[in-house]
């Protein structure tokens, strides 16, 4: 017998009478609360930093305030224009290595956790927001999300491929529990609310 | 060697346990304001009990979705009946691809079938990519902690493993250097790699995917830059359907370390183009402690550590004194069932103060499980001489009022009056590194006669 049926022979003799599914009630996660706020107050908890620009034309220029040394940049988002480095799916992703910055549309946003969804076609190669050394994301005001529930149901239609929720930069506090900014993926993270 | 014996080893570095104590109790702290600001988090537990309960009454179903939507994806499957068979699949998966560089994000499965010692035999290089996993890879110790695996380490001792193997300068130990010595060492190894491999967080039966939460993004640094991506998972890791995710994912990072989420949460389904992902579901033993009543409930783990961080035990103890893949409340409850010999101390190592179920995300009876696995060691396993005299002698004394007067008054009238070095001699375990209490006299049922007398 192959190991994939005796496993599958064992759970069946072994396990107990079927146990129902509990139904998930959104009721008790309720609240009345501002979400960008919140959002906000998030993201900077998380070791991020969070901004509500008022017009799409303010995301460059305040892009370029915070980042004024950055050189290679790769922007996936069409709001912004400030992308020297163009990559497309047959890139080699180990190119990506030496990139100073990556701009990416975030397709929704959670308030409860400054989390950031970000899908696959909007960042080209998967590798990006982890290896690019600063990262930014642009949010739309509209697409932030109480809890991680209902940003679940926000994407349950999608095309699976890959995706992460994203929240905040990189960190680690493995050396005697000091947090550390900046471990294997991007150092700084900002996140521009639209 | 005992829990306790390896603990007394431990202990010999006072300041060391002292500091140990206090960081895992300040990450228990967090876990506390994190778990105060979510509303409903009384309710997110339940659910999750309830769904992990679900799914092991339906388990070979739910398994057998799994594989079937994700070979959909694109994804192999594989099954491995125990450890060596698990380390075999990896191994020919690798073998295929002529991989000789493998880096690896934290799975606690590939720590409990010994995977790295296997591929360095078959000559490949294995690089722990997690910082911690990192630093006690060098040290070439097991993590004592699933989710803080260094946390024995002090930041001199990184300093000088990081100066040896990575050619460091002298630090004094200064974490942000020495976090950024391992971030470049480890882009070196993230660009050279032929292969990742990584645990495996969530398994959705309904999607065929699988989800993997790391703060550091090392999961992601692997996985997106080489061309092959093997996940190993326990069996147990399935829940039903991506919805699912919103409970399990607000519940596990606050309970491991007080962050709303971890940094990634990534979400893989299919490969990307022009590479392979490989699934190997692996069994080993879990199907034995699924049948076992009391103690299947283990099997819902879902690793955030918050019973370790909040056990009086654990703390003063550390991870290496249980001798055991998982460390703490949980592993000890876990142990015994692969192993109820060598693990037969482990679910004696606590006060029973039920401080780990309390935390626990997924509401396990762990302290229950412990007095389980107790009644049977007792029966199993033949105990020490003392021990069982002893426990005898108690049996007799407390099950008759008069003996346990006796008791108790020998018992002060020796504390009062006998000589320190009678009191605190070997024989004396209680007498063991603290100051025993000072003697009032009577005792709480004199005195509560005497009250009732006043009272007339």
């Amino acid at each position: 017998m192959s190991s994939r049926a005796s496993i599958l022979k064992a759970v069946k003799t072994n396990k107990p009478a079927l146990i129902p599914l509990p139904e998930i009630n959104l009721g008790f996660f309720d609240e009345d609360i501002d979400l960008v706020e919140t959002f906000i107050k998030n993201v900077q908890f998380v070791g991020g930093r969070a901004f509500v620009l008022q017009s799409v034309s303010d995301i460059d220029t305040q892009i370029k305030s915070l980042y004024p040394h950055a050189k290679q940049i790769i922007s996936t988002a069409t709001a912004s224009q400030l992308g020297t480095v163009s990559i497309s799916e047959a890139t080699n992703p180990h190119i990506l290595e030496s990139i100073d910055l990556a701009i990416i549309h975030g397709a929704l946003a959670v308030a409860e956790n400054g989390a950031v969804w970000i899908a696959e076609n909007d960042i080209v190669l998967r590798v990006l927001p982890f290896i690019t050394n600063d990262l930014v994301l642009l949010v739309s005001k509209e697409t932030i999300h109480l809890h991680l529930h209902s940003a679940y149901e926000a994407i349950a239609k999608r095309d699976r491929t890959f995706g992460v929720f994203l929240s905040g930069p990189s960190k680690t506090a493995d050396i005697e529990q000091c947090l550390v900014i900046g471990a294997q993926g991007a150092v700084s993270l900002t996140v521009l609310i639209l | 060697m005992a829990h306790a014996d390896e603990a007394a080893i431990f202990n010999k570095d006072e300041a060391k346990v002292n500091w140990h104590d206090k960081a895992l109790w300040f990450v228990r702290n967090k876990r506390d304001n994190a778990a105060h600001t979510v509303k409903g988090w009384e309710e997110l537990r339940n659910l999750a009990s309830g769904i992990k309960a679900n799914v092991m009454s339906n388990l070979d179903n739910y398994l057998i979705q799994f594989e079937e939507n994700a070979q959909k994806n694109g994804v192999t499957m594989h099954w491995a009946a125990n450890a060596e068979e698990h380390n075999q699949i990896v191994h020919a998966i690798l073998l295929k691809h002529k991989v000789e560089k493998v880096v690896k994000s934290k799975s606690m499965l590939t720590e409990e079938c010994h995977l790295n010692p296997y591929l360095e035999a078959h000559g490949i290089e294995v690089v722990d990519t997690d910082l911690g996993e990192r630093i006690v890879q060098f040290a070439q110790e097991p993590p004592s902690h699933i989710v803080l695996p260094a946390i024995h380490k002090t930041k001199e001792e990184v300093d000088t493993l990081f100066q040896k193997h990575l050619g460091t300068k002298p630090s004094n130990g200064d974490p942000q250097y020495l976090t950024n010595e391992a971030r470049k060492h480890l882009r070196d190894k993230f660009l050279k790699a032929d292969a990742a491999i990584t645990g495996v967080n969530f398994a959705i039966a309904e999607t065929g995917g699988v989800v993997v939460c790391t703060n550091e993004g090392n999961a992601d640094m692997g996985t997106h830059l080489a061309n092959v991506h093997i996940a190993c998972m326990g069996m147990e890791k399935i829940i039903p359907q991506e919805k699912h995710l919103g409970v399990f994912l607000r519940l596990l990072a606050r309970s491991a370390t007080g962050q709303p989420i971890t940094t990634y949460s990534s979400h893989f389904n299919k490969p990307a183009p022009g590479t392979e992902m490989h699934i190997v579901i692996v069994d080993n033993g879990r199907t034995e402690q699924l049948s076992r009543d009391d103690f299947r409930a283990s099997l819902h783990c879902i690793r955030c550590g918050a019973c370790m961080n909040t056990c009086p035990i654990y703390r003063r103890s550390g991870g290496h004194s249980y001798n055991a893949t998982i460390p703490g409340p949980i592993g000890s409850i876990l142990s015994p069932g692969m192993d109820l010999k060598k693990h037969s101390s482990l679910p004696f190592a606590s006060t029973l103060c039920g401080s780990c179920s309390d935390v626990c995300p997924v509401k396990i009876n762990i302290h229950e499980q412990l007095y389980k696995w107790r009644q049977i060691i007792t029966k199993e396993v033949p105990q020490p001489v003392v021990k069982k005299s002893v426990l005898k002698m108690a049996g007799s004394v407390l099950s008759s009022p008069k003996l346990y007067g006796i008791a108790g008054k020998s018992a002060r009238f020796m504390l009062k009056y006998a000589p320190r070095f009678i009191v605190y001699s070997k024989l004396n375990a209680w007498g063991k590194a603290r100051e025993l209490p000072e003697v009032k006299n009577g005792n709480f049922d004199e005195w509560y006669k005497k009250r009732q007398k006043n009272e007339q």
